[in-house]
């Protein structure tokens, strides 16, 4: 069975690209455009990971895993944030949220698919 | 490790859950307490339904054969889907939560 | 979908990107920017260096990465945002869009600019603070540690394989992080000699938590992998778990600062360190020996983690945020983005699908089976619902075009040191997508021109008693199948004498030719005119209003211009709403069918055959030019006593009639381009394929009627009209 990966990222030729590479590395993916988007296609679907940038609009990354985290079908899902140089801040608040994975932009496809493969290999 | 000594008439039987991920783990840890304490000397869990398992949940197998000595029982492995004994092969546990039947082949593994 | 869509979409998205970041920019220097201003700006940065990132495209990269740390610290507030800023920032966001074109066509690799490139990237590092550059200078230059040239000759293993101890924080799966992943990717890295899993830390039923992680593992590993690949598998679990990697041939001390750190009893690891081969049995002993003289303070008893185990009253929580993300999906996404490709694709289907539905239509009316009739009526009626709804899915507004032009107003009036305003009504009005990109590049020329020859400087309008500040406008609406776009100034109106002198020095006209006001004016739009006395470098630049029409009519549109002296001008450019599919008028000449556009269609009146000579009739009073088709295409004229019928169009303000054999009424004709051969005809707008496979050609009707004011008659066209036919329908 294909693994679901939900992408956030207000980027769209971000999310076409990525997502692009995780189709062709086998995975669905599920796109979303900021926070509140992300937010609203947690419903009970199953993800087996999702990667989410941090500076959005509407709603940031942060704010998004905080909120994931509160809901039970997700609080264990595991999250790849995307970051920027000089995202320290963000990233100490990303890792009081319990975000572990990082993945520093700009990354190309292979390095996002080895962060994948870490985490959720089978 | 202990096996049983003769296969008791009182053995309980339980179907695994078919996931035993970290979302599923704190329920199926009760689950399978409660099984195993209303089995008075040895459970048998079924794992042919397993399809999706995570480290809690070969976790949890290793922790109910633990519990199973501490309350002098025993906990029976059967019937393993391919995706446990992929697991048990690459953590190389076939000793611990293989099939008693089958334990040989995992040993050589 | 392929990577060649994603690169196109990675285009389209920066130069969206740009226009916002410069529209921010604008906003922030008018003193209008909310706070939001500066983040939307550095999220354009940030986002287009991101997805430049996938592709590799390493100068947008390195470039916007500095305009990215600028932007940085304006957001932090380490930096204040000023003039000089704003228009670096302008000329930077310039420069990116120089690169993004360089990728659309595939020569990202040459930079486009060097020179202006260091240029802007040396003032852009000026303003970024120099210790913290010199410091990031510095590391670099520090040279890596010199990987562990070790003097120290301890003793070594023999095995040949790696060896790793993994224990992990108990923590790792409520982050989501499973250990079990990790060892699968590490066998993608080479092969597990052996692998013991350390099960011993599992507490009791009532300290076991079932979502923490208990167990460690010791793993014999055969690899050719460095060592930094084989880190980097537990990347994301280094900082807080303890992970252990021994290369092969370590030395034994290494071993013992190992099994020492570890919480498991010496001799247990001892064993399993031996059972999978890291160790040899003499090997082992040396070192339980050498621990026992070294003396050291008793191994670590437990593992040093931190664990956070109350889990916050998440019920009531989720349930709130459950209830948020449901109202959220009410007002989910009002967007969807499309590639404009498979838009295409479907416009293309919905031709075919018109064409055929008229075929079908055609052969119901031959069977006159009322029951068939009726279907293929119903069919069409929704065929053409189906057609509307699928143009206006490549309907876009205006705006898209017009918010370039506060930035080329900003500039040029600085340029020409004249006080300009621009006001911009209409941006909502929708046209083409196709159209939009076309329309860009006239509409840049007009407004300039505008700005250099028709605003006066600021000092004459003071002189003339008007406001200092010049008003250039752009508006847009719609106006009855077409879209009507404006651009104004109140300036000094064009110079009628200047125009007529200029003329006919450059043998447009003649002397004796006597003009009305909107014919001179008109000449404007003739090849090679131009009234500029100096050639200032923003509008004369060799391109003249006649280019500009040019790219109108390609677009089957008109401009025309209104000129009131000393209060201003206006050009008006008229477009047609789509490109694509018209409703068109059926009209048959000498046995073929020509379509005439249905909205441009005034009236259509039966004709006695007479004489008209003069190519003018009398209608109703008025007097009316107009064309004979057939002898305008090369056909025989008609026998006398034949009916005839006219066809009065409008286009504009100006009418004219068309001469026709026979009227067959309304139809829908789905535009396909002329090949080259025919794109010369002046009188053919395009051509369209019938319900019965035929090709007919779609008449220009903007150009008939001009010809008709004209009182021309090309002789090229009435030479090859029967033989282009032929062509065409082969």
């Amino acid at each position: 069975m294909a693994k679901t990966i939900l992408i956030v990222d207000d980027s769209f030729s971000m999310r076409q690209t990525v997502s692009i590479a995780l189709k062709g590395a086998g995975y669905e993916v599920v796109e979303a455009s900021d926070g509140k988007d992300a937010l609203s296609k947690l419903d009970g679907r199953k993800y087996n990971l999702i990667i989410s940038d941090v500076n959005m609009p509407n709603m940031d990354g942060i704010s998004f895993v905080k909120a994931a985290k509160l809901l039970p079908n997700y609080k264990f899902t595991p999250i790849i944030m995307l970051t920027t140089e000089g995202d320290d801040s963000k990233k100490q608040e990303g890792k009081a949220a319990g975000v572990r994975a990082w993945v520093l932009k700009p990354f190309q496809p292979p390095a996002l698919l080895d962060a994948i493969s870490k985490l959720i290999m089978a | 490790m202990s096996t049983p000594s003769s296969p008791p008439p009182e053995t309980a039987a339980i179907q695994a859950n078919h996931s035993l991920t970290i979302f599923e783990a704190a329920e199926q840890k009760s689950t399978l307490l409660t099984a195993l304490s209303n089995s008075s000397k040895s459970l048998e869990v079924n794992l042919s339904g397993v399809d999706d398992i995570d480290s809690t949940g070969i976790q949890l197998l290793l922790f109910l054969k633990q519990e199973a000595q501490r309350q002098q029982k025993a906990v029976v492995y059967t019937h393993h889907s391919p995706t446990v004994l992929g697991v048990i092969e690459l953590l190389n546990l076939a000793a611990q939560l293989g099939d008693p039947l089958l334990m040989p082949r995992g040993e050589t593994a | 979908m392929n990577l060649d869509a994603a690169r196109a979409a990675l285009v389209e998205e920066a130069r969206e990107l740009l226009v916002a970041m410069e529209d921010a920019l604008l906003q922030i220097e008018a003193g209008t920017g909310g706070p939001d201003g500066i983040n939307a700006i550095f999220r354009a940065a940030h986002t287009i260096k991101g997805s430049a990132g996938l592709f590799a495209f390493d100068n947008v990269v390195s470039f916007t990465h500095i305009v990215e740390s600028v932007l940085d610290r304006v957001r932090n507030g380490k930096l204040e945002i000023d003039e000089a800023m704003l228009s670096l920032l302008l000329k930077s966001g310039d420069y990116i869009a120089t690169l993004v074109d360089a990728i659309e066509r595939n020569t990202e690799q040459e930079e486009p600019n060097p020179a202006l490139r260091s240029k802007l990237e040396a003032e852009l590092k000026s303003y970024l603070d120099t210790s913290s550059v010199a410091q990031t200078a510095l590391e670099a230059a520090e040279p890596e540690p010199a990987a562990q040239l070790e003097i120290d000759e301890g003793e070594r293993v023999s095995s040949d394989n790696w060896h790793l101890s993994l224990r992990f924080n108990e923590d790792v799966l409520r982050q989501g992080l499973d250990p079990l992943s990790f060892i699968r990717y590490l066998c993608t890295l080479g092969r597990i000699v052996h692998l013991h899993t350390i099960s011993e830390p599992i507490p009791a039923a009532e300290h076991y938590d079932a979502e923490s992680s208990y167990l460690g593992y010791e793993i014999d590993f055969e690899s050719d992998a460095s060592r930094s690949q084989i880190e980097g598998v537990f990347e994301f679990v280094r900082e807080e778990s303890q992970i252990r990697i021994l290369p092969p041939h370590s030395k034994i001390d290494e071993y013992i600062q190992l099994i020492e750190s570890l919480a498991e009893p010496a001799g247990r690891l001892g064993e399993i360190l031996i059972h999978g081969g890291a160790l040899s049995e003499s090997e082992l002993e040396r070192v339980l020996n050498q621990q026992q003289e070294q003396d050291r303070p008793p191994p670590l008893g437990t593992m040093l983690v931190e664990q956070q185990m109350v889990p916050p009253n998440v019920v009531s929580a989720a349930l709130s945020k459950q209830k948020q993300s449901e109202e959220k999906r009410s007002h989910e996404q009002k967007f969807i983005k499309v590639e404009v490709g498979k838009l295409d694709q479907l416009i293309d289907l919905v031709g075919e699908l018109v064409i055929a539905g008229a075929g079908a239509n055609l052969v119901a009316k031959q069977k006159s089976v009322n029951a068939f009739e009726e279907a293929a009526q119903s069919v069409s009626v929704l065929v053409e619902q189906i057609r509307d709804a699928a143009l206006t899915l490549r309907m876009v507004p205006i705006g898209e075009v017009f918010q370039r032009f506060p930035r080329v107003v900003r500039e040029v009036s600085r340029d020409l040191g004249k006080e300009i305003e621009l006001v911009i009504t209409g941006a909502e009005t929708e046209l083409d997508k196709s159209m939009v990109e076309k329309l860009s590049d006239p509409l840049m020329h007009i407004v300039r021109n505008a700005m250099d020859h028709g605003l006066e400087s600021t000092e004459d309008r003071i002189l003339l008693g008007k406001p200092s500040c010049g008003i250039m406008r752009l508006n847009a609406f719609h106006d009855s199948g077409s879209i009507v776009i404006e651009v104004s100034d109140d300036g000094r109106g064009l110079n009628r004498e200047r125009i007529l002198a200029k003329a006919i020095e450059r043998g447009l006209i003649s002397a004796e030719q006597h003009l009305s006001d909107n014919e001179i004016y008109r000449l404007i739009f003739e090849p090679g005119f131009s009234t500029a006395e100096k050639v200032t470098n923003l509008s004369g630049r060799g391109v003249g209003m006649d280019v500009v029409k040019k790219n109108i009519e390609a677009l089957r549109g008109e401009v025309e211009v209104d000129s009131t002296p000393e209060h201003g001008a206006t050009i008006r450019i008229r477009l047609p709403l789509t490109l694509a599919i018209i409703d068109g008028f059926q009209v048959m000449v000498h046995g073929s069918v020509y379509v005439i556009p249905l909205e441009m269609v005034i009236e259509c009146v039966d004709l006695v055959h007479q004489d008209y000579r003069h190519n003018i009739i009398k209608l109703r009073g008025e007097p009316l030019p107009f064309i004979r088709l057939r002898s305008l295409f090369g056909h025989p004229p008609s026998a006398a006593q034949q009916r005839e019928s006219l066809v009065v169009v409008q286009y504009g303000s100006q009418r004219a009639g068309l001469v026709v054999d026979q009227l067959l009424g309304e139809f829908q004709a789905v535009i396909k381009p002329l090949g080259l051969l025919f794109q010369q005809m002046k009188g053919i707008g395009g051509s369209t394929i019938l319900g019965n496979g035929q090709v007919s050609l779609i008449l220009d009707i903007p150009h008939l009627i001009h010809m008709t004011s004209q009182r021309e008659m090309p002789p090229m066209l009435a030479t090859s009209r029967s033989e282009l036919s032929e062509k065409i329908n082969h």
